[in-house]
């Protein structure tokens, strides 16, 4: 079911040639290359249904996301892709009127379950948003302990843990000298990793990524698709894009999405060269969306 | 048209009659600003001819003692009176309605509840203040409540009332600011929502919640009406709040009505020192403000 894909080579290529050398070289016992690989855990999602208000935006979408894989999700404007990821750690319903209907199951944790923390959820599975969101108040080493200190975790190594984050991120070379300034004076692809190195100080398990490069220029974007290649040694990692390019890049398997539903889910290069679903086909080579 | 090249020739000119209309309406606005300029410009030019010949020698270290003849006292108890009033109103005033803000912006907001309390606090921005004063004589002061009639924290409280829907709208205002990107990547932390407001919403808006209380803290402090009626007036200094009190306001108020030249004098400077004071409260205010903009 894995495929080991042309893909993979060649981004494994990528981050040793063209990525982040400097990094990778020099902090290379804690390099997020050489972390030592952790078996992450599945993510099922059984007739999900999401709605806004009484309008229905996903309508009963069945998909298994693999441990330790990239799954892409693609789909045009509007189609639920967004929503449903949302789903995934209960953020969906934040928003006002929003709820979701189905079952998510974390290994054997349905985390729509009756009793469940939705706090603890949010921990075991992270997100990374589409527009990079430092806390303006928070210095870049606050910014990336804000996980921590927001749940509460008591101070046992903190700055380890930062700096932990940080080189695995790929930041660490760039901001050590700076680790006390304001989070907001980074470049937009710098804010993005420390973003990322938020979401991986709390050591989540699953990883959730809702358009992160687009808002970043295409080397920033190489950067943080390097980054993602490398995370998917200890998480499980599920993106949203609007790049059919990076799906290609990035992804074991993609799924597109239409208007609310799954049309179809399978290993990356299929999806791209021979999808089953004429509709996928079109959508892929540029025909509509 | 020719096809000939454009020119200034080739433009229409400005009309007579445009000409004359803009002048017109350039001086009917240079007049209205005149009209609106004229008073506030005197108002501050006789605080100061008076007042700032007052601010000499003991005027802010002694109190008004009621002599008729030779020395008539300062304004110590008025100020401190006031200071410690104004203290105690946004003692509690600020934090309700900060209180009352976050509910509004956090849990409440497009609720039936949140609207009916957004409501209310706008109504309650309209009320007259002396319908306060009212409020706070009939239910507080005639019933003695705390075993004291008119009583300083009475006072309080009625500024309170009128401090509050400012606080409230000023502090809602400034919440709903705070990008909802943030809000959402602390709750995707597996923030509970206390933690996010404490830790990324309070902070994030600090400066403008401080601005807003600082306005509502100079709008509370220059008010005579609540006090009238409600902390009444006494000559004496005292930090008690359950005693009468005196205040910038109040003080100002009886002492126009003296006789006395010099006594109606105290109450230029007293005026004078209360503007100041407001002005120093819009002041730092402005620079909490600017602050919050450059961030």
């Amino acid at each position: 079911m894995i495929p080991e894909d042309t893909q993979t080579k060649e981004q494994t290529e990528m981050a040793a040639t063209g990525g982040v050398p400097d990094q990778t070289q020099q902090d290379a016992p804690e390099s997020a290359a050489h972390v030592e690989r952790k078996t992450g855990h599945s993510v099922e999602v059984q007739g999900l249904k999401a709605f806004y208000g009484d309008s229905e935006a996903v309508h009963g979408i069945d998909i298994t996301f693999a441990a330790n894989e990239v799954t892409a999700i693609i789909g045009p404007s509007g189609c639920g892709k967004s929503t449903m990821v949302r789903c995934i750690n209960r953020m969906h319903e934040e928003i006002p009127g929003a709820h979701a209907e189905g079952s998510i199951k974390l290994d054997e944790l349905d985390v729509y379950a009756p009793g469940v923390d939705v706090t603890a959820v949010r921990r075991l599975i992270g997100m990374v948003f589409q527009k990079p969101n430092p806390f303006p108040t928070m210095s870049i080493s606050d910014n990336v302990a804000a996980g921590l200190r927001l749940t509460g975790t008591k101070g046992e190594n903190l700055r380890e843990r930062v700096h932990r984050a940080l080189r695995a991120v790929g930041l660490w070379n760039e901001v050590k000298n700076r680790l006390n300034e304001p989070g907001l004076g980074l470049s937009g692809g710098q804010q993005q990793r420390l973003c990322i190195a938020r979401t991986i100080a709390v050591e989540p398990e699953v990883i959730l990524m809702v358009e992160p490069c687009s808002a970043l220029d295409p080397v920033a974007t190489l950067k943080i698709e390097v980054l993602i290649d490398e995370l998917k040694s200890r998480y499980t990692i599920v993106i949203v894009t609007h790049n059919m390019q990076q799906a290609a890049r990035v992804a074991n398997t993609t799924a597109f999405m239409l208007n609310g539903d799954l049309v179809e889910h399978g290993p990356t290069n299929e999806i791209f060269t021979k999808p089953k679903d004429e509709r996928t086909e079109r959508y892929v080579t540029g025909k509509f969306g | 048209m020719s096809a000939g090249k454009i020119t200034l020739d080739t433009l229409p000119s400005i009309s007579g009659r445009r000409r004359n209309v803009d002048r017109a309406m350039r001086g009917l606005m240079w007049a209205a600003i005149t009209i609106a300029l004229i008073p506030l410009v005197l108002v501050v030019y006789y605080l100061i001819h008076k007042g700032v010949g007052q601010w000499k020698g003991s005027f802010f270290t002694t109190d008004p003692n009621g002599n008729f003849f030779g020395n008539h006292g300062g304004i110590r108890s008025a100020l401190l009176g006031s200071l410690e009033l104004i203290g105690i109103a946004s003692a509690i005033a600020i934090p309700v309605g900060i209180g009352v803000a976050l509910y509004l912006t956090e849990y409440g907001k497009d609720s039936a509840f949140a609207n009916a309390v957004r409501y209310f606090v706008d109504v309650m921005t309209g009320v007259p203040s002396i319908v306060f004063g009212l409020f706070i004589y009939i239910t507080l002061v005639i019933s003695n409540v705390g075993g004291s009639s008119f009583a300083g924290w009475k006072g309080a409280v009625a500024v309170t009332l009128l401090m509050l829907p400012i606080v409230i709208r000023s502090a809602e205002v400034v919440l709903l600011l705070v990008p909802n990107s943030l809000r959402e990547a602390a709750l995707a932390l597996g923030a509970p929502r206390w933690r996010v407001i404490t830790r990324v919403v309070l902070p994030t808006s600090l400066s403008g919640l401080v601005t807003g209380s600082l306005l509502a803290i100079a709008r509370g402090m220059g008010e005579t009406a609540p006090l009238l009626f409600t902390v009444s007036y006494t000559m004496n200094l005292t930090g008690n709040p359950n005693t009468l009190m005196n205040s910038l306001p109040v003080q100002i108020y009886n002492d126009i009505h003296s006789p006395e030249a010099a006594v109606q004098a105290r109450a230029w400077g007293a005026a004078l020192t209360l503007v100041a004071l407001v002005l120093i409260l819009n002041l730092i205010a402005r620079a909490f403000s600017r602050r919050s903009r450059m961030t």
